[in-house]
């Protein structure tokens, strides 16, 4: 049974992906990682991405995470035409993705292993880092799948509302530990992008 | 004799020819368009000032939902979004300069009902901008549903449907709330301030309009719940459906670039794309915008000048303004909202 869920989220995740990461932005620093870092949690967020119950009409089931990366936005779907809406900042260009996937792990001040492909674009980086206030994945981290992928806190508040991460979405570490406690693992995530042309 | 008879014949023929053709031309008005071009302009009918829809800078500029979507209207005729002269008129005399052809278009925050339809010979082609009654309340008080106002204070201006929708809201679902009744909406907005009442309850997108009269506005949010049915529609003449098709697929254009990722800033790639949906909005295949009378670029025109309607609603209302108002109801169907606009095929 174990074997036939893992089997079913690896499809889920290799099907429900679309990635694209062009080549050329290869170069480009991850301007939003800056280890060691301690967040600033009095950064105020623009209203805009604060956390809010705002008008949401879907089919998906109370429970269910929609991320509308076009606008910045992690919905926790409430059910009667509601949601919790969070502000989060995304991938940058070429590093944004669309699918649907599980929450598959949960973790509290995770520690950080950037992936082998973050670690040749951004060779500063560390190799290892564990959990703590200055670790870019910040306060709580929800992995998605067995992809590289983490809805996670930051130390970089002022990233929020921006395309800045390798495909992870990041929210400020208030907003992150009170989704964590609102959604279990095995939770549906949708994420979306805008159309391509 | 009969000269006489055959030339009051005559006579009466002309009068009834001439008095028909008055009731015609009184009835059935089909030169919106004709007219629109020879003049130049746009006549447009706006709201005399109200921020975020319709409001004239120090210089006589008007800008604002409502306004921005005559200039798209412009766009779509002239290729050029300036050509629209504004006519601010009040709530009384909108629809009666509308009818006496004063104006075009009214685009001023209306809300489309069956007997504003019936009664007064007009048409509202497609809801721009769905608003309805809300509630604002302190922060502090940490509720998030209108569901949790069971016996609140709640401040409102009297003799308004307002008032109306309140006493049937809390009655349908069984809570008890006292009402504080003012003659004048400011009133009831600085009782609230001063602690008289728990909410404030209008149109939303008033409430964040007024939010902003608030000495601490962020200390104040406005409950996601809609308990009223207020859909704002730009209005036409009957019977000139020509016209009236132009102010209709301009409205979805605008709604349908947005769905399929057409913005202003990347309209000279959209022109290049292979996408048949994109294709038939831009009129690289097909002449769409033909059959409207207009030109087979005509949703260019209106995504370039002016933009799609997500970049009209975040610059004017939405997180670009000071209003901030959320998407709400106003996000696309396929986003968590009810804006849906037929495919242009």
């Amino acid at each position: 049974m174990i074997k036939f869920r893992h089997f079913i989220w690896t499809a889920v995740a290799s099907v429900g992906i679309i990635l694209s990461s062009s080549q050329s932005f290869a170069q480009q620093n991850d301007r939003g990682d800056q280890p060691g870092l301690l967040a600033d949690d009095s950064v105020e967020l623009d209203p805009e991405y604060q956390k809010q119950m705002v008008y949401y009409r879907t089919t998906e089931a109370p429970g269910t995470i929609i991320i509308a990366t076009a606008e910045r936005h992690l919905y926790l779907i409430q059910g009667n035409g509601r949601a919790l809406r969070y502000g989060i900042g995304v991938g940058r260009d070429g590093f944004q993705w669309q699918g649907l996937l599980n929450i598959s792990r949960k973790a509290e001040w995770p520690d950080w292993t950037p992936p082998p492909e973050m670690i040749a674009r951004q060779p500063y980086l560390p190799r290892f880092m564990a959990g703590g206030p200055g670790n870019p994945l910040g306060a709580r981290a929800m992995y998605l799948g067995t992809t590289v992928y983490r809805i996670h806190g930051t130390n970089r508040p002022d990233t929020i509302g921006t395309e800045v991460s390798s495909g992870c979405f990041r929210l400020v570490n208030a907003d992150v530990t009170d989704l964590y406690e609102r959604v279990p693992v095995g939770t549906k995530v949708i994420v979306r992008q805008k159309p391509d042309l | 004799m009969r000269t006489f008879r055959t030339g009051l014949l005559v006579g009466l023929a002309v009068a009834v020819a001439v008095g028909s053709a008055a009731i015609v031309y009184e009835r059935y008005d089909t030169k919106t368009l004709k007219r629109t071009i020879q003049r130049d302009a746009v006549l447009c009918g706006v709201n005399t000032g109200l921020p975020g829809f319709s409001s004239p800078d120090d210089k006589g500029n008007w800008s604002g939902f409502d306004v921005d979507f005559c200039r798209a209207v412009a766009a779509a005729i002239f290729d050029d979004p300036k050509k629209v002269q504004y006519i601010p008129l009040d709530a009384n005399e909108r629809f009666k300069e509308l009818q006496a052809r004063k104006v075009d278009i009214l685009s001023r925050n209306s809300t489309w009902n069956m007997s504003r339809e019936t009664s007064n010979d007009l048409y509202f082609p497609a809801v721009s901008y769905y608003d309805g009654q809300g509630f604002m309340i302190p922060k502090a008080r940490d509720i998030d549903s209108a569901l949790a106002l069971d016996g609140s204070k709640v401040c409102v201006q009297e003799a308004t449907t307002t008032q109306l929708n309140l006493e049937d809201y809390f009655r349908t679902n069984n809570m008890k709330y006292q009402e504080i009744k003012f003659g004048k909406l400011d009133e009831a907005l600085r009782a609230y301030e001063s602690g008289q009442c728990d909410t404030f309850t209008s149109d939303v997108s008033q409430l964040y309009a007024l939010r902003l009269r608030l000495s601490k506005a962020s200390d104040h949010a406005i409950l996601p719940d809609v308990i009223s049915k207020e859909p704002l529609a730009p209005v036409v003449r009957q019977r000139d459906d020509d016209w009236m098709m132009i102010v209709k697929w301009t409205l979805y254009a605008m709604i349908n670039a947005e769905e399929l990722g057409i913005t202003s800033k990347n309209i000279d790639e959209a022109l290049k794309s292979k996408k048949p949906d994109v294709m038939r909005l831009v009129g690289t295949e097909g002449a769409y915008g033909e059959e409207l009378g207009l030109t087979k670029d005509w949703a260019v025109r209106i995504i370039r000048h002016v933009g799609n309607y997500g970049e009209v609603y975040e610059r004017n209302v939405g997180a670009g303004s000071k209003l901030d108002i959320p998407r709400g109801l106003n996000q696309l169907w396929s986003a968590g909202g009810i804006q849906y606009a037929p495919p242009i095929r």
